[in-house]
């Protein structure tokens, strides 16, 4: 029994990584339609913004804050630069774009930082407690809540607030925002730079136990898509809840299933998509979307 | 270049332009240096997998991330039958059949799934295929891979290896693109560019969405396991990490970058594919990371329908230039430097999809 | 759908012409061939002998993919810097390196190889990774090109009849399991052993070395062996279950420095503080040990034939000192090495200048002749107790490691185990 708790809750903490950057996924995807696959790449980028600033001398919670500012420009500069081009275009091209970006962003942080693991201190310490005869780190326990916090911003951030409606109906439908007045132009490159706020928030949460390197949140960053799609594109809370039930399906099942085990366990994520889409299409939290013809 | 166009279109031209090429491309492998052949010859290997990913994603609008697993499959199948001395013949067969029926049943479950929710279906492909395969180590020789030497020219033919290889690619590659232009320009092509265009426009004339899906997928499918065959007869060994995700990412920047929706773009793909990591490694070895995301954004920057475009884009421009005055309304959010590319683009946007298609 | 388009396709066929056309600068097979009738092999002249390496300069394994350039650069750009080597033929040559990225595709190595015989490389030295070495194993062999001195475990390719041009450099991965199961299986006392290993033939090359050094001892049981893949973010999971078997020693063959420390840190918050044993490319006391809290564990064991430079004990070490400016200045490389392969690869080319001096004639052959018969050399940064031999068939040209003990800082060798 206390190796199944704290598998749970070994689960909760690895998914609360995976939630990290789903929420960046589903800000951007809320804001502008798209998905980001060089979310994980410019969140690696911003934590490594913050190591810099941290070996300037800065104190850690000021150098978090300054990466994170300069995350928000970065990610409204590529927007208006690079992606603004692509928009309305033909999706399958916007999507290569950011794996263009993607590839370029974690060139860029191994060119200047290398490719060594670079140890990055955490806002939170290594001491552990015990909850129902599980152990975990207070650090663990921190990042979720921390991540629990954005999301519930998030949530009210789209359902209650004019910028968050504003958002979804440029993602939306950018012409007939354009038509009522919004000034779509500036709400594409707020939608990016928030999303690289998140993205930031998450490489500084992660970045202490993964260690900093170029590739840090590759493989977060699958995980992270199936967070999405099962929790559903719209749906902050959905994809939470879906990254942590990942998270502690994938430990169950290696452990208890010996067929499976804990070479096979990624297929776990994957197969319950495909069940869960062929019965709620939208995901377990989305709007159902009505198409038009 | 008006003039220049009429001369392409005359039939009797192009029967002529094609020999031509034909004849090039039997006589090049005997004059080209080896390394050239070899390049060539891997061109040749992605080129199959990327037209079939065009055929389900540029033609039929499916989004597919798990083409790399049916090319590894591909080439586990014919290092397989080789090690067990089957028929060559019936090597390739295997190497197209079973992923093909992967591949359709794959696709009779994902395709009641639309837009992004495929996408990860087939995502999950190399994800789990990469344990899978170490997994099966009886078949697949674990994560040491598995060698397998049958395009070494053999003693009567007078060539090298890389020239044998050449022609065996050659034969492949070209069978597979004839197919390929003959089934996007029939009955079915029309039926995938309908599907992809509004599905239910597609249901209402009596084409169902689904078959058409299923069979998009399929056919896909079966071209990654030919460009698998020809993997191993250009690489003679295959592990893991040959489907690894990331090269599956690589495929469809692959097809975007040579132009989606077009049968040319797929060989231009391929060439992509290949040439890029060369070209960074002589650019500077520390920096292919920066230097391959710089030059696939450049590229789609100048050209968002893909390199195929480059023709019609530059044709535009010289048109611009004559006729300067005859400017149409600027869109407001451009800035006037990228002007010219971004209107030859926009036009091109309708064509580019009937394009190969007429 | 009007005709007009179509000569686009046909245009595009064109471009494609002129793209392949572009590709045929250069090279012509004359320089692919094997000799040529001066009787020297491609890539050596009076004056220069060029060398190639494909590794992972980008992607996961970039850091220690990094690191087999660096430490081989730092060599060569020293010696070549004090004139470089006299060959055993009289000509005194500088040696040249031409880097590769394959990013650990089999494929892009196959390509790079045959990028490297067009280039006219004389020898491909070096570099990282199994599946990719094995991808162009065979064209080596039948184009009759040196690879030697790889960074793979892999005892394929010290194999003299299967691999006739072919020389691993490292041990392989069944000596360093076999080297602490024996010390194990030496220890007066009762163990219970937990695996955790690489799905991969790195894991399963320690855990088979190990578990045959312990195959005979009855003090010594395995109370749990379970797998993780290099791709995981977390092996949290592992650790619980094995936990769960109560073991008083960890064997974790895990090569992923990140894991490695979370694991390190772990096992402790959970509980479990038993023995452990790491491997030789993930035990570094900077990089790793301190960073996971290493002294809250009886003993880390680890295997090495390298001195460590982030050690206090060596950074006296005239060697290290050396090494530390050389990588620093040829090598491109500025920080303290996380990986072992940096000061590997510079070992490799101490190898290499051994065999070059014993080389009579300028050709493959009489190198691979030459490379064959080095014994007893200790290059630079080797342990005391450890060199290189390259005579015996079946192993590679390291095959000695020592078992090492955290102390805390650095490592000293022991001989029992506690």
């Amino acid at each position: 029994m206390g190796t199944f708790i704290q598998l749970v809750v070994d689960g909760l903490s690895t998914g609360s990584i995976y939630a990290a950057l789903a929420l960046a996924i589903v800000l951007v995807n809320q804001a502008t339609g798209l998905i980001n696959f060089a979310q994980g790449g410019m969140a690696v980028l911003s934590a490594y913004t913050a190591y810099a600033f941290l070996q300037l001398g800065l104190p850690l919670i000021v150098a978090i804050l300054v990466a994170v500012v300069i995350s928000f420009l970065m990610g409204a500069v590529i927007e208006r630069l690079l992606v603004r081009r692509f928009e309305g275009g033909d999706p399958d091209t916007a999507v290569v774009v950011t794996i263009g970006l993607l590839t370029l962003v974690t060139g860029i942080s191994a060119v200047l930082w290398g490719y060594n693991n670079l140890a990055f201190p955490s806002l939170f310490p290594l001491t552990s407690v015990e909850i129902l005869g599980a152990v975990v780190s207070v650090r663990s326990l921190a990042t979720t809540v921390t991540i629990v916090a954005i999301m519930v911003v998030l949530q009210v951030l789209f359902l209650r607030t004019k910028l968050g409606l504003a958002l979804r109906a440029v993602a939306d439908n950018p012409g007939s925002a354009a038509f009522s007045g919004l000034p779509v132009g500036r709400l594409l490159m707020v939608g990016w730079g928030l999303a690289a706020v998140l993205g930031a928030i998450a490489g500084v949460l992660v970045a202490p136990q993964l260690t900093l390197t170029p590739g840090m949140l590759d493989t977060a960053l699958v995980y992270a898509l199936a967070a999405v799609i099962l929790g559903g594109l719209s749906s902050p809370i959905g994809c939470v809840v879906a990254a942590s039930a990942i998270g502690v399906l994938e430990n169950l099942v290696a452990v208890y299933v010996p067929l499976i085990g804990h070479d096979l366990k990624i297929a776990v994520p994957f197969v319950l998509i495909f069940v869960i889409l062929v019965i709620r299409p939208q995901g377990l939290f989305g709007r159902k979307v009505v198409v038009r013809v | 270049m008006p003039a220049m166009s009429s001369v392409l279109a005359n039939k009797s031209t192009r029967v002529i332009l094609i020999a031509v090429v034909a004849i090039a491309l039997v006589v090049a492998p005997l004059i080209l240096p080896a390394f050239t052949n070899q390049t060539l010859v891997r061109i040749g290997v992605y080129a199959v997998a990327v037209l079939g990913l065009n055929i389900v994603m540029g033609y039929t609008g499916q989004v597919n991330l798990g083409q790399i697993f049916f090319v590894g499959l591909g080439a586990y199948v014919t290092a397989y039958g080789v090690n067990h001395d089957w028929n060559i013949i019936l090597v390739f067969v295997a190497a197209c059949v079973v992923p093909g029926l992967v591949g359709l049943l794959v696709a009779l479950a994902a395709a009641r799934l639309g837009g992004l929710a495929i996408a990860m279906v087939t995502i999950a492909l190399p994800i789990v295929g990469v344990p899978l395969a170490k997994r099966l180590d009886e078949f697949t020789g674990g994560s040491q891979g598995t060698s397998a030497r049958f395009t070494d020219a053999p003693d009567w033919s007078g060539l090298y290896n890389d020239q044998w290889q050449f022609y065996i690619v050659l034969l492949v590659t070209a069978a597979a693109f004839l197919l390929g232009r003959s089934l996007v320009r029939g009955k079915y092509g029309r039926a995938f560019g309908v599907v992809r265009e509004n599905e239910a426009v597609a249901a209402s004339m009596g084409i169902s969405p689904y078959r058409t899906k299923v069979l998009a997928f399929t056919v896909a499918s079966i071209f990654g396991g030919a460009s698998g065959f020809l993997y191993l007869a250009a690489v003679q060994y295959t592990s893991p990490e040959t489907l690894s995700f990331g090269h599956s990412i690589s495929l469809v920047a692959a097809m975007v970058i040579g132009g989606a929706g077009s049968i040319a773009g797929a060989l231009i793909g391929g060439a992509y594919y290949v040439f890029v990591p060369q070209l960074t490694n002589a650019i500077d070895p520390n920096l292919t990371t920066i230097s391959q995301g710089a030059i696939l954004l450049v590229v789609l920057f100048l050209l968002p329908q893909g390199l195929v475009s480059l023709p019609r884009v530059v044709r535009r421009l010289f048109r611009r230039r004559t006729s300067r005055s005859s400017l149409p309304g600027n869109p407001p959010q451009n800035s006037p430097v990228h002007q010219p590319a971004t209107d030859a683009a926009r036009e091109g946007l309708e064509k580019t999809e009937r394009q190969d298609r007429s | 759908m009007k005709i007009r388009n179509k000569p686009d396709g046909v245009l595009g066929i064109v471009a494609m012409a002129s793209i392949i056309a572009l590709s045929l600068s250069g090279c012509a097979r004359d320089g692919a061939g094997q000799g040529n009738g001066s009787g020297s092999s491609p890539g050596i002249t009076d004056t220069a002998i060029t060398l190639g390496v494909t590794t992972p300069l980008s992607g996961p394994t970039a850091g220690p993919g990094t690191c087999t350039v660096a430490g081989l650069a730092a060599y060569f750009g020293s010696v070549n810097a004090a004139g470089g080597v006299e060959f055993g033929d009289g000509k005194t040559r500088t040696v040249d390196i031409k880097s590769y990225d394959d990013a650990y595709d089999p494929q892009k190595a196959l390509s790079n190889f045959q990028q490297m015989v067009s280039d006219g490389v004389f020898a491909v030295t070096s570099g990282l990774g199994t599946p990719t070495n094995r991808a162009f194993r065979e064209a080596a062999i039948s184009q009759q090109v040196p690879q030697v001195l790889v960074m793979t475990g892999d005892p394929l390719f010290s194999d003299r009849e299967e691999s006739p041009w072919q020389l691993g450099f490292v041990p392989i991965y069944e000596n360093e399991g076999a080297a602490f199961g024996k010390l194990l299986a030496e220890s007066d006392a009762q163990h219970k052993v937990a695996i955790l290993s690489q799905n991969d033939d790195y894991g399963k090359g320690y855990v088979a070395g190990f578990k045959e050094a312990i195959g005979g001892a009855a003090n010594v049981s395995v109370v749990g062996e379970l797998t993780y893949e290099a791709t995981d973010t977390s092996v949290d999971a592992q650790l619980t279950q094995l936990a769960a078997s109560g073991a008083d020693v960890f064997f974790n063959a895990m090569s992923i420095t990140p894991l490695v420390i979370s694991s390190l840190q772990k096992a402790q918050q959970i509980g479990w503080t038993p023995s452990w044993f790491l491997p030789s490319n993930t035990s570094s006391p900077t990089a790793i040990l301190q960073p996971g809290g290493a002294g809250a564990y009886p003993g880390i064991y680890s295997v090495s034939f390298s001195k460590a430079p982030q050690s206090p004990a060596f950074a006296q070490d005239a060697d290290v000192v050396k090494f530390l400016a050389d990588l620093k200045q040829y090598g491109n490389y500025p920080d303290m090495p996380a990986f072992p392969h940096c000061m590997w690869s510079y070992m490799v080319g101490a190898t290499l200048e051994e065999a070059f001096k014993n080389m009579t004639e300028p050709t493959r052959e009489n190198f691979m002749t030459a490379l064959r018969d080095i014994k007893g050399l200790q290059a630079p940064l080797m342990l005391e107790g450890t060199a290189v031999d390259t005579t015996t068939d079946g192993q590679p040209a390291v095959s000695t490691v020592l078992v090492q003990k955290y102390d805390g800082r650095g490592y000293g060798t022991v001989e029992n185990f506690g």
